[in-house]
């Protein structure tokens, strides 16, 4: 797969362009891609990148992702690129060869001896103005998966600053060097701030134009200046391009300066005079507004007055723009003289003209500083109180306007901390366990202004000063007008506390209690302990395997039951999002053992779940919880009134259904007063306007009794904000509020823009009611075995089962009746097909993809509830970033399946078999193992791939298939697990209930003694079976 | 007689002066003090009807061409003494005595009490009538200043307001000038106080320099591709300018000489300039509300 990348062009060089003119700057468009590269050395020139996309190429990526534009034009331009030193195949490397290599891929890991080298790259060039266009349309969460780079990522937030720019009317024309220009303004603080954070950030390819084709490397430069003349750039692109001229009445001046606002190139219409004019008034009008982009700035200390006192401090010095904690005061300023001044990693030219003209900017919003000014190399003055008061309150934001650095004392220095508030100290009553989230608290208060706590009687005392800012407890605080009026009110009307005031303050910052924000909340050790399980802070505590349990638990899979008891104490909801193949159903089933045990569980549990996994559910409960009573509410049998559903339930622990009855028969089921819903695989539930959601949510509210929620589900939820909401309205409805507030507050905020704050809030406010732990994560590794072999138990299609029977009785008779010399070919005929339909009632039909259109890949999955599986599977593989191998024993079947797969997730999925060939084998086996951005998804079939490849580069192995003999899969299983896998390899096998395929995984497990006895001999010696022997062996059994 | 085309002329009246900076002011007070006044009425309607064809700052004096009875222009010519390296050297170590001075030039800001630097040489900055302007005119009126030269004085000071620093460029330096020989100054001064810190062992430690470090893509390779920030929480609602906060707000009103053949072109100028701005700035914001919108199901 291709990488999509942007770099700035500052200067076009001449010769760039196939036709017409070159434009001054601008943006080009290019892209990477995986192929066989011989290493490159050098010419006179620079080489051509041998791993960039071609403009046809390109241009057709552009195309088919909707990012083509009409105003892109062919370029051609050298990038200085990190690369690699590689000698070409089979030359041997002396002192004396010269340079050769390969530029790097963006996301290859970067080798130990990194070069610089110039390269040719191939592009599509954008003006300014078209590129903010272009940069507009472009997803602002990023899309990496999709093949942008993380550079687009960055041009999508430069470009929405210069929106913001223009939205906030923060330019000014300008007229300049014969030209006129739209200019944006970037001294307010917080451009300023945005300017250091996109220099400091960004990634350097947007820097790797080199000015000319010859062979030579660009140097990097100051990147603030170069975001700074982007910015330039991109503003003045788009105003050009919207200005419409017209004012009435204007001067010749004027009207040639507007003219050149409209026109493409800026040029003046002015003799030389008035050019000079013009641009020195231009000049004149933009100097006090406009700052200076520098690495450092001036800036104001403040110091509060020494105790008995009434002057305050105010020192002078420069600041970092990046780093505003680095600081140096003017004294060492001056004595730098006309030398460079280091700050930090800076290094400053003209320190002292520096600070000079910051002090200059700084008078215009800070007049008593005038008086500071008076010596010739002042380095501090002193302000009266009143002076100081205005500067606290009104002239430090002026000051960091016109580009002016003021430090505050940490009391005074803003924000919420220097607002009236409050400290609170709390504690479980003696007797509580705290379980019950109404319940009140031992609780104290005292009020808090800039981290000193003072109590009603204080705040009179300071508030009858008459002084804005006040000190006390030695610090110096600022007083507002309503602050004694609102404390006074909250003494009337102290509020109870309660734990669920406790777990929401602690939960998010910024909370309030009866409007006072709390500053400061300290929990006594009892309350603690429950705060910090409840909001993960640690592991929760375990919990043992109850009694009756037939099986163990590892370790975290004990702090899991403990935490779905924890929650459940509370009335809460949980979702169980551990990853695939840590246990979830162990632990769900553990949990209701748990309840079992302690004699809770007095009423059925409901558990839904996708068809394909019911079978598994049923396994499972059976070998696990033997002392669970389990019902099935499935199948065309299944009760159909309210008397006979009843009946059925009697004595009954858990009742699984699929998504599809869950609606379907929603009325029926809702009349059974469930102590507690269980929905697995609970993303099916994503779509909150679906009705099969709707029902779910439906059947979590409390019945006559209470009933508990739990959902399970592998997916990361946490990180899918629009699929929260339906989660959270089944698990716990209060939490985020009805779906219009939820969409407003958090997702578009979220999905569209990238919000990190209201990311945090919305994780803060779930993240108790999440658990989810990773294969990858330190304290679960350590319990897990190196290599994990998971059974997937999966039923059949009503297709799949009716074809399944009709061959069983077809050949059975059939083989009765064939003559011995044939029985032998027929059985293994039969067992064949059986597979076949077990995977896919196509294969065994022998339909032909090549044949069939699209609405054949639409049903492919609905006829084989094993693809049903194997794709909700994968689905948690793609979405981790993990990488798969996939082995079948049909070639047939790995065509068909490819075709699917690469239908499904729009990917490509090679395959490799008997008729691939040598090199092409490499080819696939290089791309998955070394491409950044290689395929995820490996098929292979079981006989051409089940040895000698080393495919470590995957994590999950899927044997859809089962060969009779475990040791050709367990070689099979070893092209990942082997030597150079870093990651646990998940060894997913497929196995369908009741068919050929569970008896053979039987016989596998019985007969594993014997297996070495039957290598090599493959299906043979089933055709020496008689026939009731393989009527045992293939007929379906219910059960 | 007839009217050029391209004269420049003033609408300034009497009221007019009270927005105008304090340098400007100053002038026009100069000129108000002139004991002929009759003829600096006549002047004043002259350039009033766009007599002046071009003023021009060349160096240390102005070049003006005025429109007489005759076909040619008359050019004019106007200087104040100029101050000699000495005088200048006075100037430029009373000024080293203030910070506020450097800093003020430095930000682009005419101090106020500038004279009182001026003073130390004994000179000024301002001429003290109007008198010290000398002027020659190519007409053959023998009265100094006549009418042409009357005229131009009146648009000098709008000029004035264009930009205040052309006043150090009459006397001998130009703003850049300044600006240097200040720093020269003040490194000077810096040097002494240095000095003597040195002889004192107390002082502040000296300053090592350090290398210049390596570029940051150098040091850190992975910054070549990477780049995971979140969007600034700034930037996630694009939000429109503050009353009085954008930038034409801020700038005021252009400081452009106004020719009186175009009443308040900088006003129209500058109001279109912001009604644009409020069209752009919709625009941004129906843009930025419509972004990543593509993505959604």
């Amino acid at each position: 797969m291709s990488l999509l990348h942007a770099t700035w062009l500052p200067v076009v060089p001449a010769g760039s362009f196939a036709k017409g003119k070159a434009p001054t700057a601008g943006l080009l468009i290019w892209a990477d891609t995986w192929r066989v590269a011989e290493p490159v050395s050098p010419t006179a020139e620079a080489p051509f990148h041998p791993l960039s996309l071609d403009l046809d190429d390109l241009a057709t990526w552009l195309d088919d992702n909707n990012f083509w534009s009409e105003d892109l034009r062919q370029a051609t331009v050298t990038l200085t690129l990190p690369s690699r030193q590689q000698q070409s195949r089979g030359t041997k490397s002396t002192d004396n060869s010269p340079w050769s290599g390969l530029p790097l891929q963006s996301g290859e890991p970067l080798p130990k001896d990194l070069s610089w080298w110039p390269w040719q790259v191939e592009g599509w060039f954008l003006k300014p103005g078209p590129a903010a266009e272009w940069l507009n349309q472009l997803p602002l969460s990023g899309a990496y998966e999709a093949g942008l780079g993380d550079d687009l990522l960055w041009w999508c937030h430069v470009q929405r600053w210069c929106l913001s720019l223009i939205a906030r009317g923060r330019w000014l024309p300008e007229s300049a060097d014969g030209k006129a220009s739209w200019r944006p303004l970037l001294n307010r603080e917080d451009d300023r701030r945005r300017l250091e954070e996109l220099a400091s950030q960004m990634p350097q390819v947007v820097a790797a134009s080199s000015p000319a084709p010859q062979l030579a490397c660009g140097r990097p430069r100051s990147n603030r200046l170069l975001v700074a003349s982007i910015v330039d750039k991109l503003v003045d692109g788009q105003l050009r391009e919207a200005f419409q001229p017209g004012a009435a009445g204007l001067d010749p001046l004027l009207a040639a300066w507007e003219e050149g606002l409209a026109s493409r190139d800026g040029k003046l219409k002015l003799d030389e005079e008035e050019q000079e004019r013009l641009c020195g008034a231009s000049n004149h009008w933009r100097e006090t507004v406009a700052g200076k982009v520098a690495p450092a700035r001036a800036c104001l200390e403040l110091f509060t007055p020494p105790e008995g006192e009434e002057l305050w401090d105010l020192k002078f010095g420069l600041q970092a723009e990046a780093d505003p904690t680095l600081r140096l005061p003017a004294g060492l300023v001056w004595a730098a003289g006309d030398s460079n001044l280091a700050l930090g990693e800076l290094q400053l030219e003209q320190p002292g003209a520096l600070l000079l003209e910051g002090l200059g900017r700084a008078l215009l919003a800070f007049e008593p500083l005038e008086r500071g000014l008076d010596a010739a190399t002042p380095e501090a003055m002193q302000l009266t109180p009143a002076e100081a008061f205005v500067l606290v309150r009104t002239a430090a934001a002026r000051l960091r306007d016109v580009g002016v650095g003021v430090v505050l004392p940490a009391s005074l220095s803003g924000g919420l901390a220097s607002r009236l508030g409050l400290a609170i100290t709390a504690e479980l009553p003696e007797k509580s366990r705290g379980f019950t989230l109404g319940e009140s608290l031992d609780w104290r208060w005292e009020f808090m202004i800039g981290g000193v706590t003072l109590n009603l009687k204080d705040l009179e005392k300071l508030s009858a000063k008459r002084s804005p800012l006040v000190q006390h407890k030695g610090a110096w605080i600022e007083l507002r007008p309503l602050d004694l009026k609102n404390a006074e009110k909250f003494c009337s009307s102290e509020p109870p506390f309660s734990l669920d005031d406790a777990l929401r303050i602690t939960g998010n910052e910024g909370e309030t209690l009866a409007r006072l924000p709390v500053h400061a909340f300290t929990a006594g050790p009892r309350l603690q302990a429950v705060l910090e399980q409840y909001h993960q802070q640690k592991a929760p505590d375990p919990l043992p395997a109850p009694p009756g349990f037939a099986g163990q638990l590892r370790p975290y899979q004990e702090r899991g039951l403990g935490w779905l008891a924890f929650l459940h104490r509370f009335d809460q909801g949980a979702c169980l999002a551990d990853d695939m193949g840590l246990g979830k159903t162990i632990q769900l089933l553990a949990f209701l053992q748990h309840l079992k045990a302690e004699e809770e569980l007095k009423r059925p549990v409901l558990l839904v779940a996708p068809t394909s996994v019911l079978t598994n559910w049923k396994r499972e409960a059976a070998a696990f919880t033997p002392d669970l009573t389990v019902n099935e509410h499935y199948g065309p049998r299944r009760p159909s009134s309210a008397e006979a559903l009843k009946k059925a339930l009697k004595g009954v622990d858990l009742v699984l259904t699929t998504y599809g009855l869950l609606q379907r028969d929603s009325e029926l089921l809702d009349k059974v007063d469930w102590q507690g819903v269980v929905i697995d695989e609970a993303q099916a539930i994503k779509n909150h306007t679906a009705k099969q959601s709707m029902a779910a949510r439906d059947m979590g509210r409390p019945g006559k009794g209470p009933r508990f929620r739990i959902a399970l589900t592998g997916t990361p939820v946490e990180n899918r904000v629009s699929e929260l909401w339906a989660l959270m309205d089944f698990l716990n409805p209060k939490v985020l509020g009805d779906e219009p507030f939820f969409r407003q507050r958090y997702r578009m905020p979220i999905e569209r823009y990238g919000d990190m704050s209201s990311l945090r809030d919305l994780k803060g406010r779930v993240g108790p009611f999440i658990l989810r732990r990773l294969k990858t994560d330190k304290s679960i590794i350590s319990d897990l075995p190196e290599k994990v072999e998971l059974s997937e138990w999966v039923g059949l299609a009503p297709e799949q089962k009716k074809l399944y029977s009709k061959t069983v009785d077809e050949s059975l008779d059939a083989i009765a009746r064939a003559p011995l010399g044939q029985k032998h070919g027929q059985v293994l005929a039969l067992l064949t097909k059986l597979k076949q339909i077990c995977n896919h009632p196509a294969l065994a039909l022998k339909q032909d993809p090549t044949d069939l259109d699209a609405s054949f890949f639409k049903e492919f999955a609905a006829r084989s509830a094993k693809v049903q599986r194997l794709e909700e599977i994968l689905e948690e593989v793609m979405e981790a970033g993990d990488r798969a191998l996939l082995f079948t024993q049909f070639a047939e079947w790995g065509h068909l399946l490819k075709a699917h797969l690469e239908h499904k997730w729009r990917q490509e999925v090679p395959f490799l078999y008997g008729s691939t060939s040598k090199t092409e084998r490499q080819a696939m086996v290089d791309r998955f193992q070394d491409d950044p951005r290689g395929p995820q998804l490996f098929l292979l079939s079981l006989k051409a791939g089940g040895v000698g490849l080393n495919l470590t580069r995957a994590s999950h192995v899927f044997h859809i298939d089962r060969w009779w003999n475990p040791a050709v899969e367990n070689q099979a299983t070893d092209r990942a697990y082997r030597i150079g896998q870093q990651n646990r390899v998940m060894v997913h096998k497929f196995i369908t209930s009741g068919s050929v395929e569970e008896r053979i995984d039987r016989m596998i497990k019985e007969k594993s003694k014997l297996a070495e006895d039957i290598v090599g001999s493959g299906e043979d010696w089933l055709g020496g079976m008689d026939v009731s022997q393989l009527k045992e062996l293939v007929t379906l059994s219910e059960d | 007689m007839t009217l050029s085309s391209n004269g420049i002329t003033t609408q300034l009246g009497d009221e007019g002066l009270s927005q105008q900076p304090w340098w400007v002011e100053q002038w026009m007070e100069l000129i108000n003090g002139y004991r002929f006044k009759k003829r600096l009425e006549r002047a004043w309607a002259y350039a009033r009807e766009g007599n002046v064809l071009s003023i021009r700052f060349e160096g240390r004096r102005v070049h003006a061409r005025v429109q007489g009875s005759g076909e040619d222009p008359y050019k004019v010519k106007l200087w104040l003494d100029v101050l000699n390296d000495e005088d200048w050297n006075y100037v430029l170590e009373a000024l080293g005595q203030k910070a506020r001075w450097s800093a003020q030039l430095l930000a682009g800001v005419m101090p106020q009490d500038i004279e009182r630097a001026f003073a130390a040489s004994g000179k000024r900055l301002f001429p003290f009538k109007l008198q010290e302007v000398r002027s020659e005119c190519t007409c053959p009126d023998k009265v100094n200043p006549c009418k042409h030269v009357s005229a131009v004085y009146y648009l000098m000071g709008e000029r004035f307001s264009e930009d205040p620093f052309v006043l150090f460029q009459l006397r001998g330096r130009t703003r850049a000038q300044l600006l240097s020989d200040l720093a020269v100054k003040r490194r000077a001064l810096l040097a002494k106080k240095a000095k003597e810190a040195k002889a004192n062992p107390d002082a502040e430690p000296a300053i090592t320099p350090q290398a210049h470090p390596a570029p940051v893509s150098i040091r850190e390779p992975k910054r070549w591709w990477r780049y995971g920030a979140a969007l600034d929480p700034g930037l996630v609602v694009i939000t429109p300018a503050m009353e009085g906060e954008t930038g034409l707000d801020e700038a005021g009103a252009i400081p452009l000489a106004e020719d009186g053949r175009f009443p308040e072109a900088g006003k129209h100028f500058v109001e279109h300039l912001k009604a644009q701005g409020t069209s752009f700035g919709a625009t941004a914001m129906a843009t930025a509300m419509a972004a990543g919108s593509n993505q959604d199901d």
